[in-house]
């Protein structure tokens, strides 16, 4: 079965931090991580996996089309009920820190409702930045977080949460505290030359503070120097390796 | 030699299109096939029938997705057409000197008022800002004409024509030099409309679309509304009425008459704003911050990339007026275009990228772009060297290349020369030059 987040071997039940920059948006790799794991629920057997997003910035209508593009139509799985979408930007009162309670009991009940399957469930977090510019207190956000990576856990279930960076040479403290309980980190930055018709941007794979030690089957890291790069098409994204090897460029 | 496509009998063959269109047929014989290919049928997935508006037209990156006209047609093709309907644009005009947001947001209402849009103008005394706004020129009858917008160029070119520089033959029939995009249909014309800056909308338009409630002012001073409030009276305006594309227009955000704003309260005004026009498929919204506000460091580092993400597009019009240095760099343009985001409602990378004709990102890397305002209208156009390159150091020696009379130039006077091509004289700051390559 195809990894969820290929072509980045990583494994299922995880913490996965996604940073971007304005230039470069991950929006793909959420898009194509739900994607595959539709997909993936549909080959897994009688059980579905759930799939929770919690959507700050974007609205229904946009996962529904780019959905459509990897022949999935959100609809039927959201009547189905292997899809939750939770709309933060609907709720989201930043005076009110009482919303972020509530909108985890929402995710608590829709996993504890679905039945254990052989896939781990997902939850999407496609926005912690704005929570935080918005006028969430930075505690009420950590706390927030810190109790999603616990029901994640606690569920069996792949954690991706989303964060932008603004300040590219100074991580800022949301970002210190989510490289500590991640387990693996992607960074999608632009290309340091500017915006490209061939290539969209590059994307490295970094260990977080929670990887395990132990592992027994080691993922193949990218630093930065030996990043992935990528072209957003129509169809989605296209990676290839640095340099003029891969034909692209 | 072609390509056909032949089913082979006894078996369903599938054809796949773009926007999941999927052809699906049963083949009976192969002479059938041939012969009646209508056996083949269209069937079209999650194709929906959108409402036509007047003034905007299907975005060529989405048929699901409807496009309006900013009303400055190189803008509109910076944004891969024009804005598209629920999505929310912001423009960040750091120069305190000038006012180009504000001169953005004109022709956005404008455009929207000769569509006959409905429009929800925010901001500081509106009826004061719409007395500003700019219209078609004297001369325009019920349709303008395809040639008044290239109107100025024409009549320097006329200007010119008793001057007319010797291009040798080899390159008299290349194209133009061009550095910007314009109107080249009459369709065009009608979705962008041509308007001259000389010229002043009329009372009796304004009070005509005041009279049928397809303007709706929000005066933030007068009525000392808060954010949140501003934000219901936009949302009230928009559930009114579906029938016809809205535009809200809020001028110079974070400006004094708004109150004591903090970057956290625009950012949540911002991001309000965009879920609204989510939910209202048949709005979309141009913002421009105060030139204070405008500042990348004003709320923080990072500033203005906090506000790209919380908005479909962002741009940054900076201003020449405050930096004598690089007016007399690039005296053809009054300032740069910084492009921060730009709207993808309906794909993962902006339609722009493929589509823009500025940006040229389809060829190769991306263009740097430049505004310019003349006295008749405000451009965008890609930024380029003056034809000295810039600056007294690239100047020529006068010598005996000279094409009108040897001899060195007078005060006043400046030459320049392209390397291996011809160098010329031009009085008054008039450059004339012919160019050894089109580039």
């Amino acid at each position: 079965m195809p990894s969820l987040f290929s072509p980045f071997d990583l494994p299922d039940d995880i913490i996965l931090l996604l940073s971007d920059e304005l230039v470069a948006p991950a929006d793909f790799i959420l898009h194509r991580t739900l994607a595959a794991h539709l997909k993936a629920g549909l080959v897994s057997g009688r059980v579905k996996p759930k799939s929770v997003i919690l959507s700050v910035s974007e609205g229904l209508s946009r996962w529904k089309t780019l959905a459509m593009k990897s022949n999935i139509n959100l609809q039927t799985h959201l009547d189905l009920g292997t899809l939750e979408f939770i709309e933060l930007s609907s709720c989201a009162e930043p005076s009110a820190e009482a919303n972020l309670r509530g909108v985890f009991d929402r995710v608590r009940m829709a996993l504890e409702n679905s039945r254990p399957s052989q896939q781990p469930h997902l939850i999407i977090l496609d926005d912690v930045s704005v929570l935080e510019w918005i006028g969430f207190s930075p505690t009420s956000v950590q706390r927030f977080i810190r109790a999603l990576r616990s029901l994640a856990l606690k569920a069996n279930a792949t954690l991706v949460l989303r964060h932008h960076v603004v300040t590219p040479n100074e991580p800022d403290e949301l970002l210190r505290h989510l490289l500590q309980i991640c387990t693996y980190h992607l960074e999608v930055r632009p290309l340091a030359s500017g915006r490209s018709g061939a290539v969209s941007g590059e994307v490295a794979l970094h260990a977080g503070f929670s990887y395990p030690s132990n592992n027994i089957n080691p993922v193949k890291l990218l630093s930065r120097s030996s990043a992935l790069q990528y072209c957003l098409t129509e169809a989605g994204p296209e990676f290839f390796v640095k340099g003029t090897s891969g034909g692209v460029l | 030699m072609r390509k056909t496509f032949r089913p082979f009998p006894g078996r369903v063959a599938e054809r796949r299109f773009g926007d999941g269109i999927s052809v699906l047929a049963f083949i009976v014989s192969e002479g059938m096939g041939r012969r009646k290919m209508s056996s083949f049928k269209r069937k079209a997935i999650g194709k929906q029938a959108l409402p036509v508006y007047p003034g905007t037209r299907i975005s060529p990156a989405s048929n699901q997705c409807l496009i309006t006209s900013t009303g400055i047609s190189s803008l509109d093709d910076i944004l891969g057409g024009g804005l598209p309907l629920s999505c929310s644009l912001v423009f960040a005009a750091p120069d305190i000197h000038s006012s180009y947001g504000d001169l953005v947001q004109k022709y956005f209402f404008a455009q929207g008022l000769a569509n006959g849009h409905r429009i929800c103008l925010v901001g500081k005394d509106p009826e004061g800002f719409v007395k500003d706004v700019m219209w078609y020129p004297k001369s325009h009858s019920a349709t303008p004409s395809a040639g008044d917008s290239e109107d100025e160029e024409k009549d320097e070119e006329k200007g010119d024509e008793s001057q007319k520089v010797k291009i040798a033959w080899r390159y008299e029939n290349m194209k133009q030099f061009k550095t910007t995009v314009g109107n080249s249909s009459s369709e065009a014309e009608s979705y962008c409309q041509t308007f001259e800056l000389a010229s002043r909308v009329p009372e009796d338009v304004i009070n005509k679309a005041r009279k049928a409630d397809r303007l709706r002012f929000v005066d933030v001073g007068l009525d000392a509304l808060s954010p949140s409030a501003v934000l219901s009276e936009i949302t009230r305006y928009m559930e009114s009425d579906s029938s016809a594309p809205v535009r809200i227009c809020i001028t110079s955000l974070g400006s004094p008459v708004w109150g004591d704003l903090t970057s956290q309260n625009i950012v949540y005004f911002l991001h309000s704003l965009r879920a609204t026009l989510r939910k209202h498929p048949h709005a979309c919204a141009s913002t421009s911050l105060a030139p204070e506000v405008s500042a990348a460091s004003w709320g923080g580092a990072g500033w203005i990339d906090k506000v790209g993400w919380v908005s479909d597009g962002a741009l940054t019009l900076s201003a020449f007026t405050a930096n004598p240095a690089l007016s007399s760099m690039f005296p053809a343009q009054h300032g740069l275009l910084q492009i921060h985001t730009l709207p993808s409602p309906h794909t993962l990378s902006a339609p722009s990228d493929r589509l823009s004709t500025l940006r040229g990102l389809s060829s190769s890397g991306e263009n740097n772009l430049a505004f310019k305002c003349t006295r008749k209208r405000l451009i965008f156009e890609t930024l380029h060297l003056d034809v000295e390159g810039g600056t007294s150091e690239r100047r020529t020696r006068p010598s005996g290349l000279m094409v009108d009379g040897g001899g060195a130039p007078e005060a006043g006077e400046k030459v320049a020369q392209v390397e291996g091509g011809v160098g010329v004289r031009a009085k008054k700051g008039k450059k004339r030059v012919a160019f050894d390559y089109d580039f």
